[in-house]
């Protein structure tokens, strides 16, 4: 059965917030703006991305009042207490992000801040990991090195006891925010 | 006992006394199985791992072509790419590769290849300071011990342990909260990452098609890893190769759910290449492919498919003796099921000898399995061969090369032993202490007793089925011609009532499972060739077992070990094809036959799945539809399907301290359900379950269903 865009995108929010990731729906880039100023919780790294050219994004968050650092951001990486990111494209069977990540800003900002944002567009959303092989493909086909990352919920562990723990060593707050207008190539964040 | 048995005895008797650490392995082992049910809801699990099976071996039969194709490809995109035909060999790579760099710290995400070559003893040994990243596996390294788990490396410590090694490292008291632990290891561990020459990791996948490679972590310490130091060396078993990305899917689709039972793992990193440092400067990618053994493996005609695994973990989750004794009894490097065969592989048959001796065959590792790799059937091939360079041991020797291969020899020392043992008996039909090789294991459940009159005997006195509808030949087996003969008279009362011919075959022997698990293969196939010949004689329509491990030899182990012999291979096919077990004969034939007695009013009955019947052989409904048949009432206690503790010899001459603890595990699930009846169809069961209850003064009657079955017929 092949499931309509709504209903991709449905299930993919669903999926997402079984483990443990917000997903909101951005009316403009004004309010995906005003969230992420609002839940930063501090300094914000921003690397460069084809959506984040787009929207102007360091110019709009820092016209909020947001503290914003963009270009080499190894130093901040390690105390910032946010990073954002685009999204290729989502998966809806388990509420994944895939972002292609070859840039070390891209790890960074998605790794070591306490809250990861990452903007998608809502139209992008697979159904399954399946689905997404033809796209990897492409990518992996298109450069290398390459590195593509497939997040699902922040970062956990269960190795004390068992007991599940938000926050090992990655993010503790993963916020995907669903943004019309951005780029529709799948092979674009 | 040689030295090292002696010295496992005592590893094992203090693993028996941490009951706390037990009681967490088996709430893991429940919490386990009910959340894997729930992440394959929707999946079909047998289809998934027979297309992973199918992948996988593909792979493995052609693995020189594929890793050369992999090295190829990944060399084309920058990493540099190095094939380690041993421990020795990738130890040396990394060591020289770390002198090069001047390396002083090497962050490292979990890795069982890692832990394999012991590669942090080698780093550490040119004075590099290792840290693991993964938080149990840094537990485990801050305690000085190796993973008790490939998945959950610190799953046999608890949060107070864990606060007292913190504390020993900040110098502070920390509270026992895990919240305070994980944050502490995150800070701890973020400035290792900070300042590290060198990052090490493993690999899930290698995919041939593009050389990239996938790492699949929840914590995210994988990633910085793969992102952070300038040097990343990733170690990778060469049986992690997979053909395309296709494959890599599926196996992403199954494994996090077999492991951790997630949908998906928090973390799966697609590396293709040296990805840039700061500010675009490159970095270096190194990829050192392990051999290590598994070439060997994949040409071992017993053990090639260990090649299929997929770390996942999940064969010691189920594990009732791994749930008992924990991994650092039970395992070397790597733990449980697959644990026994790696070891013997990578380590030698010698050092996994009694890990291959203390596997209770309980097949349900092989259930779970997500690459459905039969464990059991490759642990029974190790221990003919370890049987075949070590001997079974005297006293098994004896019995059965001078004893079981001569069954009058056999059977008339089973007779000479009921007329022997008579003033030990007393009232009860189970012995406190038994003749002969019996001795000593009584203490905590009573062994039954020889009966006084083997089945073939009492056989003989009963009545003939005037013009039968069917013939159908008996094979008896040792439990139940001369310990339980009444399971066979009841079965005889069942056949009459439905009007089939039981036939009893004389010259029938022992099945020869005992002789074959302890690896004594000439015994077995001797044993073998005189009950095929016995049974192919009555011309009988089919064969009925009352012992599912009989079931299985005959229709398993009979054709395999007379495959060579021409005048027997064909006989041994035919027999196994008409072979069942009672229950499921009973229920083809009586497919459409009216209830014996009206519903629920025989009595409250709790059944337990033999190991061998449910996963041997798949069945577990025909016997609980025979006794609903008869008028039973069915309490299901929980973990039917949890082996007993008898595994064949194994609670007796095999690991009884161990057989113990299993075995205290289903008295207590037995007793909660207040059932009047525990029925079970294997006369070992049985035998161990009579043996609990009586032992524990429990009123509980315990029963074959064929006799449950027989008890509420009217009288004849
Ligand atoms: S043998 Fe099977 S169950 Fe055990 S770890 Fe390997 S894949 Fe998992």
């Amino acid at each position: 059965m092949i499931k309509t865009p709504e209903a991709l995108l449905e299930q993919f929010c669903q999926a997402a917030s079984r483990v443990g990731a917000r997903t909101v729906r951005c009316l403009s880039a004004k309010a995906a703006v005003d969230y992420i100023v609002r839940h930063a919780g501090g300094t914000i790294i921003l690397p460069d991305f084809p959506a984040a050219r787009q929207l102007n994004l360091a110019e709009l968050l820092r016209t909020q009042g947001a503290e914003v650092i963009c270009g080499d951001l190894f130093q901040a990486a390690t105390t910032a207490a946010a990073g954002i990111t685009g999204a290729n494209f989502g998966l809806a069977d388990t509420g994944t992000v895939v972002i292609e990540s070859t840039a070390q800003a891209i790890r960074l900002a998605s790794t070591l801040p306490e809250r990861h944002f990452v903007l998608l567009n809502p139209h992008k959303i697979l159904p399954d990991h399946m689905a997404a092989v033809p796209i990897l493909r492409r990518l992996h086909s298109r450069q290398s090195p390459d590195f593509i990352a497939f997040i699902t919920g922040p970062s956990r562990t269960a190795d004390i006891e068992r007991v599940l723990t938000i926050g090992a060593h990655g993010p503790r707050e993963l916020h995907i925010l669903l943004l019309d207008g951005l780029s529709d190539d799948f092979l674009e964040t | 006992m040689s030295r090292r048995a002696r010295q496992y005895r005592h590893l094992i008797d203090q693993a028996l006394s941490d009951v706390r650490r037990q009681d967490a392995l088996h709430r893991f082992g429940d919490a386990y199985l009910a959340a894997r049910a729930e992440a394959f809801a929707d999946l079909d699990f047998e289809s998934l791992r027979h297309d992973i099976a199918v992948m996988k071996d593909t792979v493995r039969d052609d693995w020189p072509h594929q890793l050369e194709k992999f090295m190829q490809q990944a060399a084309a995109t920058g990493a540099k790419v190095f094939l380690a035909p041993d421990a020795q060999a990738a130890n040396t790579y990394i060591t020289d590769l770390a002198q090069r760099h001047d390396a002083r710290l090497a962050v490292k995400s979990k890795s069982m290849a890692g832990e394999e070559i012991a590669l942090n003893h080698a780093l550490e040994g040119i004075g590099i300071r290792v840290v693991e990243t993964d938080l149990g596996e840094w537990i485990v390294q801050l305690a000085g011990q190796r993973p008790s788990h490939m998945v959950m490396p610190a799953i046999h410590m608890f949060r107070d342990q864990v606060a007292e090694l913190f504390g020993k490292l900040t110098g502070e008291h920390e509270a026992e909260d895990i919240a305070h632990l994980v944050e502490l290891a995150r800070q701890t561990l973020r400035k290792e990452f900070l300042h590290a020459d060198l990052g090490i990791s493993g690999a899930n996948l290698a995919v041939v098609e593009d050389g990239s490679l996938a790492l699949v972590t929840n914590e995210g310490n994988a990633r910085l890893v793969a992102t952070i130091p300038p040097v990343h060396v990733v170690l990778v078993g060469i049986d992690k190769l997979v053909p395309c990305l296709e494959d890599a899917v599926k196996v992403l689709q199954v494994l996090p759910r077999n492991a951790t039972a997630q949908a998906a793992s928090s973390y799966v990193t697609w590396l293709r290449g040296p990805s840039p440092g700061r500010d675009q400067q490159p970095r270096e990618l190194h990829i050192v492919l392990l051999d290590n053994g598994r070439s060997k493996l994949a040409s071992s005609k017993e053990s090639r498919d260990a090649w299929r695994c997929l770390r996942c973990g999940a064969c010691a989750n189920v594990c009732p003796v791994y749930q008992t004794i924990g991994g650092h009894v039970f395992g070397h490097v790597y733990v449980g099921a697959i644990g026994i065969v790696l070891t013997a592989f990578l380590h030698g048959l010698d050092d996994a000898a009694e890990l291959i001796q203390a596997c209770i065959g309980c097949r349900a590792c092989v259930n779970v399995c997500p690459a459905h790799i039969d464990l059991e059937h490759i642990i029974l091939g190790l221990r003919r061969r370890l049987a075949e360079t070590e001997g079974v041991g005297l006293i098994k020797d004896l019995l059965f090369k001078r004893v079981l291969r001569n069954r009058r020899l056999f059977h008339g020392l089973l007779r000479t032993a009921s007329r022997m043992q008579k003033p030990l008996t007393g009232s009860t039909s189970s012995v406190r202490h038994l003749p002969l090789f019996f001795s000593s294991l009584t203490e905590w459940r009573t062994l039954p007793a020889i009966a006084p009159r083997p089945l073939r005997d009492l056989l003989a006195e009963q009545p003939l089925v005037a013009e039968p509808r069917l013939r159908v030949a008996l094979f008896g087996g040792c439990a139940a011609e001369f310990v339980l003969p009444d399971i066979g008279l009841a079965l005889a009362r069942v056949f009459r009532h439905f009007n089939i011919e039981l036939v009893y075959p004389e010259d029938q022997s022992c099945c020869g499972i005992p002789a074959l698990y302890s690896g004594d293969a000439a015994t077995a196939t001797e044993l073998a060739r005189q009950s095929v010949l016995a049974l192919t004689k009555t011309q009988a329509d089919a064969v009925v077992t009352v012992c599912p491990t009989c079931t299985t030899a005959l229709t398993k182990h009979f054709p395999e070990l007379l495959a060579e012999d021409p005048a027997l291979a064909d006989c041994a096919a035919g027999l196994a094809a008409i072979t069942r077990d009672a229950a499921v004969l009973l229920a083809e034939q009586l497919a459409d036959a009216s209830p014996v007695g009206p519903a629920n009013t025989a009595g409250t009955v709790t059944y337990h799945d033999s190991c061998h019947l449910r996963r041997g052989s798949d069945v577990y409904l025909q016997p609980r539809r025979l006794l609903a048949t008869a008028g039973w009432q069915l309490t299901e206690m929980a973990h039917p399907d949890r082996c007993c503790g008898f595994g064949g010899s194994y609670s007796v001459l095999g690991q009884p301290t161990i057989a113990r603890a299993i075995a205290k595990d289903k008295l207590a699930d037995i007793l909660a359900t207040s059932a009047e009846v525990v029925a079970a169809d294997c006369p070992g069961c049985l035998i161990m379950l009579r043996g609990l209850l009586e032992k524990s003064n429990a009123p509980t009657r315990v029963a074959h269903s064929v006799q449950l079955l027989a008890d509420t017929l009217p009288d004849k």
